[in-house]
């Protein structure tokens, strides 16, 4: 007991002196330029393992009509480690990849036709819409886009996402266990939402066309 | 064959508004260059799109800095982003030389905190620097006075002043609440 103690407290220390960055890829134009030119076609032909899991079903989200740079940034984390899957799955398929699959893959999904929801979307919190000033709550669509499209720079799109999906990524953000976004920005958003919050905004956005 | 007639009040007129217009331009130049006013210079650049990969704006380094500078005053590193300044509370003491350094990740946004004279603009690719003292503890809001995207209404964040008793310094810089 002491010994793992020893070794957390020790691992503390280390993440409080020299924490590495949430990710480690910036936008600079010459990355995005570099995802841009994705080339979907070989994408296609790559995309062939992961069609097995994100099939629209259960808790693994659609990926179709997704921001390429969402999809890019996504990959890059479960390579270097920034994003953890708890199954690993995603990080062991991503450290397979080499720099141009991961722009090819995101060039080949972000051009399918969107993810869309079966309808009847409303907003039981207002949090989604208006946000809410006394928690320092910005509206999701400030950033997610008032359709929840996804906005640039790698915002993704939410709207008709699996709500599966949406509760577990909104939990994890909450306790800590995704932790790939820069400035803890949506861990900070995540963090004030009660759990039931999480499950309506959830079920909102899975629900928009 | 027409010639152009002007009025002797017209003339007059337009005497005195020139007059005054070279009234103020001479003030704005004579105060210039007597009291060394002149646009920013030595301007301080950064790449907005790696701030999270800088030594500075690293996530772990923002905040009230753990050790004051060289003068005693204290400096407190910020991000502005879509739509916060990162972290998102900050605690300050009163009557201290705050010396704060900011920098935007994305868009033009400004930085303003209501009844003090802490303000200044934002500029991606620049660092901002500015310099205030807090007399009075208390609760402020920061507040963004760019407008920088649909959630710029939403965009502040928490300065709480400390009565200069009550300070302690903290122990490492950065650490979001």
């Amino acid at each position: 007991m002491k010994a793992i103690l020893l070794v957390a407290t020790g691992m503390m220390f280390v993440a409080g002196v020299d924490a590495a960055p949430s990710t480690q890829v910036a936008w600079t134009p010459a990355t995005l330029d570099f995802v841009e030119k994705g080339d979907a076609g070989r994408g296609k032909a790559l995309s062939a393992p992961c069609a097995g899991c994100h099939d629209g079903t259960g808790t693994n989200p659609s990926l179709s009509g997704q921001l390429p740079t969402y999809l890019y940034r996504q990959l890059q984390d479960y390579k270097n480690g920034n994003r953890q899957d708890p199954t690993t799955i995603m990080n062991t398929m991503a450290s397979a990849l080499r720099d141009q699959d991961m722009a090819d893959l995101a060039a080949w999904y972000g051009q399918q036709a969107p993810m869309r929801g079966a309808g009847g979307a409303s907003d039981a919190t207002g949090i989604a819409g208006r946000g809410e000033g006394r928690r320092m709550e910005p509206p999701c669509s400030s950033c997610h886009g008032g359709a929840g499209q996804g906005e640039k720079v790698d915002t993704p799109r939410l709207a008709g996402q699996s709500a599966a999906y949406l509760e577990a990524t909104l939990l994890a953000y909450k306790s800590g266990q995704r932790a790939n976004d820069i400035y803890s920005r949506m861990r900070l958003i995540a963090a004030k939402l009660s759990d039931a919050e999480i499950r309506q905004l959830a079920d909102y956005y899975s629900r928009l066309k | 064959m027409s010639r152009l007639e002007i009025d002797e009040l017209e003339r007059k007129w337009l005497s005195v508004s020139l007059a005054m217009i070279g009234l103020f331009v001479g003030a704005i130049v004579v105060t210039a260059v007597s009291q060394g006013v002149h646009p920013p210079s030595h301007v301080e650049t950064i790449d907005s799109a790696s701030l999270h990969l800088s030594q500075e704006f690293a996530e772990d380094k923002l905040g009230v800095q753990p050790t004051p500078l060289a003068d005693g005053s204290l400096q407190v590193r910020l991000v502005a982003g879509r739509y916060g300044f990162y972290p998102r509370e900050i605690e300050v003491p009163a009557g201290r030389r705050i010396v704060f350094r900011m920098a935007s990740m994305d868009v033009l946004h400004g930085a303003h905190i209501p009844m003090t004279n802490m303000s200044t603009m934002i500029v991606p690719g620049y660092v901002s620097e500015v310099v205030s003292v807090f007399p009075k503890p208390g609760e402020y809001p920061m507040l963004c006075n760019e407008y920088c995207g649909l959630g710029h209404d939403h965009m502040w964040s928490k300065v709480t002043v400390i009565a200069q008793e009550n300070w302690r310094e903290p122990a490492t810089g950065g650490k979001q609440p």
